[in-house]
């Protein structure tokens, strides 16, 4: 009987489970997003400061990447494509991973500016790739819980297919 | 053939239906959805996109005395040139002024190097929204145009505020001009922040050499730092500017 049930509690739980993730990755976001926002110029240096393109480059990925992580992170909060939103979500992580790792690789000494305006470290501040990397890789999986369990609560999709 | 049996053959059709229909209708939410998703991002993207174009045009004026495509105020008139980009709230910068400040300007004095101060605004963030770094660098500019360059960036970081701090408010950043001799052409430089989009430009001019933290040193076209990419003490400085002599 309990062999029964437990898959059957579990059934039950992922809706919730994915809720939690859902909202916790709209929250990192557009918290990252929010404080990029406000100074464009800061954001540029921050992309500047992985050396891996051309200052004029970097300056677009600056300005448009906050805006990115804004909208995304209410597309998440509304819960709308939730599937895709999640693929994209997971797509810019791998995307930060693969920076941070670059950076650490070559020795550069930055500021991830993964949760603000980054930029080059100086005088004994050491950079924390495997904890910046650590934490992407947290926020990675909880996109993988969202593409293999799109379906959440309180979202427009719910509403959209008629669940409740 | 049974009635039941029809019966059970009826309900099963429309169960069949019904699973059609809801699998049709999940197709249709998720390709609509799907289409507001990449469209939403797209049009995020170019809002990004079109900030930064209606950024580029900022005017202002640049410095009259600026050198180095502008960014820059020159200090002596020796053969090798030492570029230093600093940002007034860089506590950094104000640990190598004090360390290596006194052997710069003995260089200075028996004309080996010219020194060109690049004033740079990259910690706007850490004056609680007062800009405290663009507005003291917009100062050190018009203290340039009025002939008073090095006194006003020493009084400077003699005064700098704490990281974090609110900064010094233009009040304070016109007395501390006063101090070393400016008059009222630069008070209302400060007033009317005549320089600050100048700085913002400079700043630009700086990343897009490549170089992303204050104090960033370099001595005929190289950079100098210390081990690991510190600060280089006065005795590493002082060799790369007698290499870079010959």
């Amino acid at each position: 009987m309990d062999l029964r049930q437990q898959p059957n509690r579990l059934a039950a739980a992922w809706p919730w489970i994915s809720t939690l993730a859902r909202l916790g990755l709209a929250a990192v976001f557009l918290i990252a997003g929010g404080l990029k926002v406000t100074d464009l110029a800061a954001s540029a240096r921050a992309v500047n400061a992985y050396d891996l393109m051309s200052y004029d480059t970097a300056k677009v990925i600056g300005a448009v990447q906050p805006f990115l992580e804004i909208a995304l992170g209410l597309l998440l909060l509304i819960g709308i494509a939730t599937r895709l939103s999640a693929i994209i979500a997971a797509v810019l992580m791998v995307i930060f991973i693969a920076g941070i790792i670059s950076a650490w690789a070559r020795g550069l000494q930055i500021d991830c500016g993964c949760f603000s305006k980054g930029g080059e470290l100086t005088g004994g501040r050491t950079a924390q790739y495997g904890l910046d990397i650590l934490r992407d890789v947290g926020f990675l999986a909880l996109a993988g819980i969202l593409i293999w369990k799109p379906r959440s609560r309180f979202s427009l999709d719910g509403v959209l297919l008629g669940e409740r | 053939m049974s009635k039941g049996n029809r019966g059970r053959d009826r309900s099963a059709a429309k169960r069949i239906v019904e699973q059609q229909k809801a699998a049709e209708r999940r197709r249709r939410v998720t390709i609509w959805t799907s289409v507001g998703v990449v469209a939403v991002l797209l049009i995020a993207g170019l809002i990004g996109w079109g900030v930064l174009a209606n950024q580029d045009d900022s005017g202002g004026s640049t410095p009259s005395v600026a050198v180095d495509e502008g960014t820059a105020f020159a200090v002596g008139s020796g053969p090798v040139t030492v570029d230093i980009y600093e940002d007034f709230m860089c506590p950094i910068c104000h640990e190598f002024e004090k360390q290596t400040g006194p052997a710069i300007a003995q260089m200075v004095t028996d004309k080996k190097v010219t020194v060109r101060y690049h004033p740079v605004s990259i910690l706007d963030r850490t004056s609680n929204g007062t800009k405290y770094s663009t507005r003291s660098a917009g100062a050190a500019a018009a203290a340039a145009v009025d002939g008073k360059f090095l006194e006003y960036h020493n009084v400077l970081f003699e005064n700098q505020p704490a990281e974090g701090s609110d900064g010094l408010d233009d009040a304070k950043l016109i007395e501390l001009g006063k101090s070393v001799g400016l008059g009222d052409s630069f008070a209302t430089a400060v007033n009317d922040k005549t320089y600050d989009s100048w700085v913002t430009k400079a700043t630009e001019t700086f990343s897009s050499r490549g170089f992303n933290g204050t104090p960033t040193i370099v001595v005929n076209g190289k950079q100098v730092t210390g081990p690991n990419e510190t600060l280089p003490t006065t005795e590493i400085f002082t060799q790369a500017v007698t290499a870079a002599a010959g």
